[in-house]
């Protein structure tokens, strides 16, 4: 924990200085004494032998390169961008980020672009893009995807698992609920909070949102739902660098501009936390980068440095029939940010609910990674160990903060799965 | 008298290994003798460059002429150990305009490429240099690797016809009168390869003509045949990063200094250098200041090289020679020309010539003169022919393979190995068993490594030499024992084990100049895994009493 | 204040582990604040207290503490401090050795012994000072372990026969398979494509796989010992499956880095943490404190932001050089949390020496401590009344000559730990 480590490395150090594009992450290879705790750690390299691990794919790989070499070894297309790699490294090598970097590199050179499997990432990772289009006709939507023929067409022609049953589109998205309820009900001018959303939380599971602003609201805070686009999270898993780099940019001027005004950046979900803290000031020098990653938060982590969260927990409960003992799982993005432990620490002072964690694998799903055909059993093999614990958990109900480990959850399972803010939501707002 | 070879060769450097290669092509029968590994000496003690000519192009042209015109050929002969980077003379704000442009007039008039970049072209093909970058010169500097290149030599040599022995000391010079017969050497594994299992023996080899190509120790054998050489030998330090912050050589263009360079050597960048004049080329002190004003200096050129991980220090002795009573007293004033002292001229001794000075790029030009030289003594009427035929790995051969199809390695391991290997690759590579790597940070296949043992015994600092297996970011902590392993069991345990431990002392002595932060922590990681999981500092086992210790449970 | 505890240790490898532990279980609130991995997964998983005093072998370390000099952690801790460390070990795993004050003698994969005091139940048939015969077996890709080397050179020295043969692993892994995946195999018990009679091939489960592979190897010995490969989540089962088939007793040979026996450790160590009821946060590094001569809290900065952990009493666990605990540049040696003194020579060229195995003084870098185990100054008063330091962070001594490290670990864990929540409960 040097002052070099804590002080991740300058990005622009990174960057190259004409574009500001990174560049180079060989000087990144200098942190790392081959110790293989990432390789020890990667949930793909467990169950995946053609994945050779984060050691290989970032310092080796990167070191070994000389300006003018552009191949990229194609087994970084297996990589699932769950970062766990990053958590684990004790020696603070940027390994996702020079995976990151890697698969943007071989995507941009060595993938045709008119390849199957290059339109269905793209489609797949710029999933913001096509839910407005599902969501004004959510019902129809629905329908359609749940068609076997729908189904079979993925399988077949796109390349998208079959096995999987597609999010619901919810009829009424958070953001018309926000604009109809005439956005913010209280008005504070010392504690204000942006909300990053997401797509998935308003497209999909408004409940959530709706529950963060009911449950910061309850405590005195007014909040502000900005325009926003897609975190980049799935698009830097499928090397779509420009695609991430156009929403990148839109998103910090939009919420650079609010820290400025005194604003905190709230998200819901941990990998769109993850983004906005670690991956855009690791990829992206635009101005206010560094600040909205310096100000951005988790939202129970929020609370939790700021009021009293814990002891207005143990004055509450909820009701044990809907809530009761809940396998918890911590998203990979979340141990990234250090949240791993919060939820079960902080829900198990609350009456009528006994949070249990089903440890620390990975739910394998990792955002679009397992919506691929060709990874769909590995995605499930990883996500064995997790499904395993859950079972052993009585109720058959989850807690994730990841949309997208939710649906893995569920689809393991078949549990019901929350996230913990509805659970805040029961406890401090419905009471 | 029986003879045993009509040349005998002392010096497995550059100039040795160039001179057996060029008289064994020419039908001559070589034998060349070496007190260590090939390149022992200055050679392997270089930073790697393969000069433009840009560096001498102000203040010796004719070796900046010679420079760009053996630059040219071993692009040619030995491409697989050269890699074209370019260099660039960067001029920062506040050095001086006169010399820049009398550096530019310099290359012109040498016939060095050289073309001037902003301050902005500078910094887009190297984005790490200073924002104080004024302009440069671009020239056609390069890097070569001297191991890989001497090693091919002396294969070549071999092919033709040559004896090439290692770890052969020259104990005498054998005089009968006043002609120089031949040698007498210590072998110290017995001749042939290395077998650290084999117990030492001395031969005399004798020999028409003796060539005393040993650079800075030319004059301790010149004291053993009985005449006095004037070598000047004096030492330069380079600190060798863990990565390449440049891919072209960046040099400081400014009159000449310490610490005005920098190569990209491999997967590093070498720092350099000093110019210090010590009495012996074998002990001499190796110093913190060195260490540290390469990375002071040079980080005003490159800053970034302030914070990086450096993986360790290596000094090499110039061979600086000059002719009796010229009476330079700074080492950076000496020629960096080369003499053929021929002793029957020179001090009536025949049969013997010396060849000192001189620089690693001109070594086969160097080479093809003392053959010439040679021959005619000899009255052989062989041409030189080593500039036009290529060493063994650089035959005509393209990179554009399917490493996983082909080899079964990974594409960054498939593309270092077959930079590595050039045109030999097929032959390496196409193995049938499992081929895993062995050595990480450089990328070192089990089948490379095979490959390097059979050309070097149980010398694993020749394997490594070889293969760069153990010079990466670890410097062979994690695979030190894994090159070791591949000995057995061809080779037997106590034999392996003192392969290892020669190796890994080797490893140890270099990385002692980098241990702070990040090496400071590896050479604690390797010393633990070493020391703690293998037990390998363990002081005499066969004391132990086993009865005094836990048997365990089983059976209760 | 939100986060507050009674008792703060930063750093989550085994010392810090074996602090919140003795804590906990003392009756205080513990947060376990951890930044990264730990050495653990380097180690060999083995529990060494002391295997060498210079160049004695020691096979009682309980009657050899007292030879060691005044500065040694075990100093600090005694006799007592070590047996306590090692009470704990033996509540969180079934390690074996507990029956006896004497080290055990392990085979390493470089082919030597090493004294040990306690030791995975997977290694335990595989005791160099057990005199049954033995096979060992190694993988061809499995590269840092060669069993006919190893074998070679235990031959030398051991009460027993002992012979090493290379077999490829089974089915068609990819030759940079890692190990985790070989393990995994194993847990799960895949089924594996062998080549049958002819050109049929037929899928068999990988346990039995590989002692079918072994069997015909077997000749006289009656135990057979592997690399430390044998599972991650299943150890027990895969060892006494592939044993049972065998017909001859099973054992592991501990290898790293990474180490399977080490990721063994930490996950029991977590359970018990668990169940102990210690907080853990983990994954952002402790940057800074509140506080002058006593720390009222730590600051963890994640990504950026800064956020305060509190607590009464505070424990560095932060591991030595390769933990990072201590740090250095060319001009120096520091401890970077709490920036306490820690004694270097000032030229660096003085922090080695010239062979590899050589008595290094850059292996004893740590910070010093008084009998609290509270770090000291220049001078020789504590740096903070509530804090202390425990494990790799300590200096004078050499873990990797003595073969103490996790000995150390577990004992100044334990009392430091204790001593703490003492203070805490006061």
């Amino acid at each position: 924990m040097s002052e070099k480590e804590v002080e991740r490395r300058d990005p622009t150090e990174l960057q190259d200085v004409f574009t500001g594009e990174s560049m180079d992450l060989r000087p990144g290879s200098d942190d790392c004494y081959k110790c293989s705790t990432c390789d020890t750690e990667c949930p793909v390299a467990e169950v995946d032998d053609d994945f050779p691990g984060p050691k290989f794919q970032g310092p080796e790989q990167w070191r070994l390169k000389r300006k003018d070499d552009h191949d990229i070894d194609d087994s970084v297309m297996s990589c699932s961008n769950c970062m766990r790699c990053d958590n684990v490294c004790p020696s603070e090598v940027p390994l996702s980020q020079m995976h990151n970097t890697a698969r943007g590199e071989y995507v941009e050179s060595q993938m045709s672009k008119l390849s199957r499997e290059y339109i269905r990432n793209r489609i797949l990772s710029n999933y913001g893009r096509l839910a407005p289009l599902a969501a004004r006709f959510p019902r129809l939507t629905n329908f359609v995807m749940g068609l076997s023929v729908t189904k079979f067409v993925n399988e077949k022609v796109m390349g998208i698992t079959g096995e999987r049953e597609f999010p619901e589109f919810a009829t009424e998205t958070f953001t018309d609920w926000w604009t109809k309820r005439g956005g913010a009900n209280v008005q504070n001018e010392e504690k204000r909070v942006a909300y990053f959303h997401g797509d998935y939380s308003n497209y999909n599971t408004p409940e959530v949102a709706k529950a963060m602003v009911r449950v910061f609201e309850s405590f005195g805070y007014e909040i502000v739902v900005p325009e926003q686009r897609c975190s980049g999270t799935p698009m830097f898993a499928n090397g779509m660098m420009d695609d991430a780099r156009r929403a990148a940019k839109f998103n910090i001027e939009t919420f650079a501009a609010l820290v400025e005004q005194g604003y905190d950046v709230i998200c819901s979900c941990t990998s769109c936390s993850m983004a906005l803290r670690q991956e855009y000031p690791e990829l992206y020098s635009f101005d206010g980068t560094a600040k909205v990653a310096a100000n951005t938060f988790e939202a129970l982590e929020y609370l939790r440095i700021h009021e009293d969260l814990e002891g207005e927990l143990a004055d509450s409960s909820v009701p044990e029939s809907e809530f009761g003992e809940l396998a918890y799982h911590a998203p990979c993005h979340a141990r990234n940010q250090g949240l791993d432990g919060q939820a079960v620490e902080l829900l198990s002072a609350l009456d009528g609910t006994d949070p249990v964690d089903v440890g620390d694998s990975c739910s394998g799903i990792s955002g679009t990674y397992g919506w691929k055909s060709e990874k769909y059993d590995t995605s499930m093999k990883i996500g064995e160990e997790m499904f395993e614990h859950m079972e052993d958990v009585e109720n058959e109900t989850g807690m994730t903060e990841c949309p997208t480990c939710a649906m893995q959850m569920n689809h393991g399972t078949g549990y019901e799965i929350r996230h913990p803010l509805e659970v805040l939501d029961s406890a401090l707002v419905d009471a | 008298m029986a003879i045993d070879a009509e040349v005998l060769v002392v010096g497995g450097g550059s100039t040795g290994t160039g001179i057996a290669r060029d008289l064994a092509m020419r039908g001559v029968d070589v034998t060349l003798v070496e007190k260590g590994n090939l390149t022992h000496g200055t050679t392997g003690r270089m930073h790697g460059l393969l000069h433009s000519g840009g560096r001498y192009a102000v203040s010796d042209q004719a070796s900046a002429t010679e420079c760009i015109e053996e630059n040219r050929i071993l692009r040619d002969i030995a491409s697989h150990c050269v890699e074209m980077t370019g260099g660039q003379f960067v001029q920062l704000e506040g050095d001086d305009d006169d010399y820049f442009e009398e550096k530019l007039r310099g290359c012109r008039e040498c016939g060095i490429p050289a073309e001037v970049l902003t301050a902005k072209e500078a910094r887009e093909q190297e984005p790490y240099l200073t924002e104080d970058v004024k302009r440069a010169i671009a020239v056609p500097d390069g890097a070569i690797d001297p191991f890989r290149l001497c090693v091919a030599n002396a294969a070549d040599a071999e092919i033709h016809g040559a004896r090439i022995e290692t770890h052969a000391e020259v104990t005498d010079v054998l005089v009968d009168g006043t002609d120089v017969v031949g040698v007498e050497v210590r072998h110290e594994s017995g001749p042939g390869k290395r077998n650290h299992a084999k117990s030492g023996t001395t031969e005399k080899i004798r020999a028409e003509y003796v060539v005393n190509a040993s650079g800075a120790w030319a004059g301790q054998l010149g004291e053993m045949a009985g005449v006095d050489i004037e070598v000047r030998p004096s030492k330069g330090v380079m600190v060798v990063m863990n990565c390449r912050q440049v891919d072209t050589v960046v040099n400081h263009c400014r009159p000449k200094g310490d610490a005005d360079i920098i190569v990209p050597h491999e997967t590093t960048a070498i720092l350099g250098t000093t110019d210090e004049e010590v009495d012996d080329p074998e002990n001499y002190p190796e110093e913190e200041w060195e260490v540290d004003m390469m990375i002071d200096e040079l980080s005003k050129l490159v800053p970034i090289l302030r914070d990086s991980r450096t993986i360790r220090s290596f000094w090499g002795v110039r061979p600086l020679y000059e002719p009796p009573g010229t009476g330079t007293t700074d080492p950076t004033d000496i020629t960096r020309d080369f003499f053929l002292l021929d002793h029957e001229e020179r001090d009536d001794l025949t049969g013997l010539t010396s060849i000192v000075g001189g620089k690693f790029t001109t070594y086969r030009a160097m080479a093809e003169q003392i053959s010439d030289h040679v021959c005619e003594q000899l009255g052989v009427r062989g041409r030189c022919r080593t500039a036009d035929e290529p060493l063994p790995g650089s035959d005509d051969f393209t990179v554009l393979r399917d490493y996983m199809d082909d080899f079964g390695i990974r594409s960054p391991i498939g593309r270092r190995s077959v930079q590595r290997l050039g045109s030999r690759a097929d032959e390496v590579l196409m193995t049938d068993g499992p081929n895993p790597v062995l050595c990480e940070c450089e990328a070192v296949t089990r089948a490379e490594i095979g490959d390097a043992i059979d050309q070097s015994g149980t010398d694993l600092n020749a394997v490594r030499i070889r293969t760069r297996a153990s010079m990466g970011n670890c410097q062979g902590g994690i695979c030190c024992h894994r090159m070791a392993n591949e000995l057995h069991p061809k080779h037997d345990e106590p034999t392996v084990r003192d392969a290892l431990d020669e190796l890994f002392q080797e490893r140890w002595k270099g990385e002692r100049h980098a241990l702070w932060g990040e090496q400071l922590s590896q050479a604690a990681l390797n010393y633990a895994l070493h020391a703690t999981t293998m037990n390998r500092d363990a002081p005499d086992e066969d004391a132990i009493d086993f009865a005094a210790f836990d048997g365990g449970q089983h059976g209760d | 204040m939100a986060i507050e505890d009674d008792v703060v240790v930063v750093g989550g490898g085994l010392a810090g582990m074996a602090t919140a532990l003795s804590a906990a279980q003392d009756g205080s609130r513990v947060r376990l604040l951890s930044h990264k991995e730990s050495t653990l997964r380097f180690a060999s998983g083995l529990i060494d207290v002391l295997g060498y005093v210079g160049s004695e072998i020691v096979s009682n370390p309980f009657e050899t503490i007292s030879q060691l000099p005044d500065e040694h952690p075990y100093r600090r801790v005694g006799e007592d401090g070590i047996r306590d460390g090692l009470a704990l070990i033996d509540s969180v795993t079934d390690y074996a050795g507990g029956h006896t004050d004497r080290n055990a003698l392990v085979p390493t994969f470089g082919g030597t012994v090493k004294p040990t005091a306690r030791y995975p139940k997977h290694t335990a048939p595989g005791l160099a000072s057990d005199e049954r015969d033995a096979l060992l077996v190694g993988f061809e890709t499995v590269v840092d372990f060669d069993a006919p080397l190893a074998a070679e050179h235990l031959a030398e020295t051991v009460p027993f026969d002992v012979r090493g043969i290379t077999l490829q692993f089974l089915g068609d892994f990819r030759t940079d398979a890692r190990v985790t995946r070989l393990a995994h195999a194993l847990d799960e018990n895949e089924r594996i494509e062998v080549g049958g009679r002819g050109s049929v091939s037929e899928s068999v489960p990988a346990r039995i796989a590989l002692a079918e592979r072994v069997k015909p190897h077997l000749g006289d010995a009656e135990r057979v010992g592997f690399p430390a490969i044998l599972g991650e989540e299943h150890p027990d089962e895969v060892r006494a499956t592939i044993g049972r088939k065998l017909g001859v007793e099973v054992f592991e040979i501990p290898m790293g880095t990474p180490s399977l026996p080490g990721m063994r450790l930490e996950a029991e160590f977590e359970t018990a943490l668990r169940e102990a009821g210690v907080r853990t946060t983990t994954g952002n590094p402790v940057v800074d404190f509140e506080g002058t001569d006593e720390i009222s809290a730590v600051i963890v900065e994640r990504n950026s932001a800064r956020i305060p952990f509190h607590g009464e009493q505070f424990v560095l666990a932060t591991g030595g050089l390769v933990g990072k605990g201590i740090d250095s540049d060319r001009s120096g040696v520091r401890e970077p949390v709490f920036d306490c003194h820690v004694p270097a020579p000032e030229n660096r060229y003085d922090w080695f020496e010239d062979g590899a195995f050589d008595d290094h003084r850059f292996a004893r870098f740590g910070v010093r401590v008084d009998d609290e185990l509270r770090p000291l100054d220049s001078a020789g008063s504590p740096e903070f009344h509530n804090l202390r330091a425990v494990g790799g962070v300590l200096g004078g001594y050499d873990f990797a000559a003595e073969k103490s490290g996790s000995g150390i670990s577990l004992a100044t864990g334990v009392v430091a730990g204790r001593n703490a929540s003492d203070e805490v409960n006061l």
